[in-house]
């Protein structure tokens, strides 16, 4: 019975966190639109050098452009989910342990994780990205007539999920680097960084990055491993994607704790 | 004001921005994996391209010439980054401009003496090794006299430029309080339009024909057309280098004017 009562408990309460940070987010307009715009930004250069690039040829390494939009918007919805609960980490990594504020998690009756991750939940910028991603690939997918039954739609959210949590593990490891060196903001912003890779075909890729994108930093399974299923039917790498969430989320939790166990407040 | 005055005056103010850039030595770190990660993502996609077409690109690139484009575009990037923007809207939010605005110096002035080094630091420290690495992996575009001849002007005119641009850009902090929302508005349209993502020539007609009017590509484009010898003739590139000269021109003044308009409005809180 225990378990099943803890993750009711923890549901409850990222409910209820989630519901205050919306709150928050209604007294605080402009900043979700000017986040939302910014991203719209981003995006829309992202976008335009593609369209740049299929204006010269119809297909790269085998993708064609509607494929290629379809990856780029799928990349962005477990980004987006990621975004929305985990934002916190990078204000860990940059200062909560060097500062010595940290220890503010540890006193409270909840995981310190989630107690990190709860003070900010719902980050307005998650959501434009949810439903920019949303568009993109609902527009690539009508243009390419996909059809997916409902075993692939039933799967959708699973594949967004397993994507999220993927770069939540990635995100946490290497915050959590923080405990053994203060500030640890390069290290993630670095790792974060080559994720970029992942909004593209990856076989337009040297075989030593796209070995790299897959099996070290896996970002392959957040968009590509899910986007050549449902276009291409490939399922190689795709079997592959519990095995990799699952383990990933375990190493994130034992650094992590290991990270915890060697912590020590800088004292006052 | 004689030359050695000035320069005793706001050497202060290039050495201590020169210090804190030292110290924080992780943002350098940083930057560079950003150009890494940027100019390796566009040199896979058109290497691509570049697989798919026998008869090369429109504009004349070759896929050496682009990988170089691509390249040298970040690094001019990093070198224009001179934080001026952030310093200056950081200042004003802050009130601290009121102890600047006591300071018998020129306030741009000593503002781009502070961004020159962070500039020549971006450079060296950060983008001569991302170009060794480069250089190393892929095969670039050797540069002629010529080119590297007219490419040291240019490429000063660009830092002018952008250090008009980002002054501007911190001065708007002003009128709006969130300076954060201006400048990532800055980051990409000004990227975008300067070329450092597609070279102009590669765009479609209507947004080369934006971009070709906007100051913006005299940052990239227009410094490393002369580098690479993408002009027909030694007209067009002294006409590249004259619009870049009074593009950075009009921004200094424009930045001057905003200055003294701004300082009018100032309101510090408390004392």
């Amino acid at each position: 019975m225990r378990p099943i009562a803890t993750v009711a408990r923890y549901t409850a309460l990222a409910w209820h966190l989630s519901a205050v940070s919306l709150h928050r987010l209604t007294e605080y307009r402009m900043d979700f639109v000017l986040g939302a715009g910014g991203l719209l930004l981003r995006v829309g250069g992202q976008l335009a050098v593609v369209g740049m690039v299929f204006r010269q040829v119809p297909v790269i390494a085998g993708w064609n452009f509607h494929q290629v939009l379809f990856l780029l918007g799928f990349s962005l919805l477990p980004r987006g989910v990621d975004r929305l609960f985990t934002d916190q980490l990078w204000i860990m990594a940059r200062r909560l342990v060097q500062s010595g504020e940290f220890y503010r998690y540890l006193i409270r009756p909840v995981h310190p994780l989630f107690a990190l991750l709860s003070e900010r939940f719902l980050y307005p910028d998650g959501f434009g990205e949810l439903i920019t991603g949303a568009a993109i690939t609902w527009y690539a997918a009508d243009q390419l007539d996909l059809d997916p039954g409902i075993g692939d739609l039933l799967l959708l959210p699973l594949l967004v999920l397993c994507g999220a949590l993927i770069l939540a593990a990635i995100k946490t490891a290497f915050a959590a680097l923080s405990f053994w060196t203060t500030n640890s903001f390069p290290a993630l912003y670095a790792a974060n960084q080559l994720g970029d890779f992942s909004g593209y075909p990856l076989d337009l890729y040297h075989p030593s990055l796209r070995w790299l994108l897959t099996w070290l930093l896996p970002y392959a399974f957040t968009a590509y491993a899910p986007a050549s299923y449902l276009l291409f039917g490939r399922t190689d790498l795709l079997l592959w994607l519990p095995v990799v969430t699952a383990a990933l989320v375990a190493l994130a939790l034992l650094v992590w704790h290991r990270g915890v166990d060697r912590y020590e407040m800088t004292g006052s | 004001m004689t030359t050695p005055t000035a320069l005793r005056r706001y050497a202060p103010f290039a050495s201590a921005s020169l210090q804190s850039m030292l110290q924080y030595r992780s943002t350098l770190l940083i930057g560079a994996v950003t150009a890494t990660t940027a100019v390796g993502l566009q040199v896979f996609l058109w290497r691509a391209v570049y697989a798919g077409r026998s008869d090369g690109l429109p504009g004349g690139y070759d896929l050496p010439e682009l990988t170089t484009y691509v390249l040298l575009a970040q690094l001019l990037a990093l070198s224009q980054a001179n934080r001026v923007d952030e310093e200056v809207a950081g200042e004003v939010q802050r009130g601290d401009i009121a102890t600047s605005l006591l300071r018998p110096v020129n306030y741009p002035l000593a503002r781009f003496a502070a961004g020159l080094p962070v500039s020549l630091v971006n450079a060296t420290l950060v983008g001569l090794p991302v170009l060794l690495l480069y250089a190393f992996l892929l095969p670039l575009a050797a540069p002629t006299w010529t080119g590297l001849l007219l490419f040291l002007p240019s490429a000063a005119l660009s830092l002018v430029i952008g250090f008009g641009v980002n002054l501007l850009v911190g001065l708007a902090g002003f009128v709006t309080t969130n300076i954060w929302g201006v400048r990532i508005v800055k980051d990409s349209v000004v990227a975008f339009f300067a070329g450092q993502v597609v070279p102009i020539a590669l765009m479609p007609g209507p947004l080369a024909a934006v971009a070709h009017v906007m100051p913006f590509q005299g940052l990239v484009d227009g410094p490393l057309r002369l580098l690479l010898g993408h002009y027909t003739g030694p007209a067009q590139a002294a006409g590249i280098l004259i619009v870049q000269a009074a593009w950075a021109a009009a921004l200094a003044a424009a930045a001057a004017l905003a200055w003294r308009k701004a300082v009018r409005r100032v309101e510090v809180l408390g004392g």
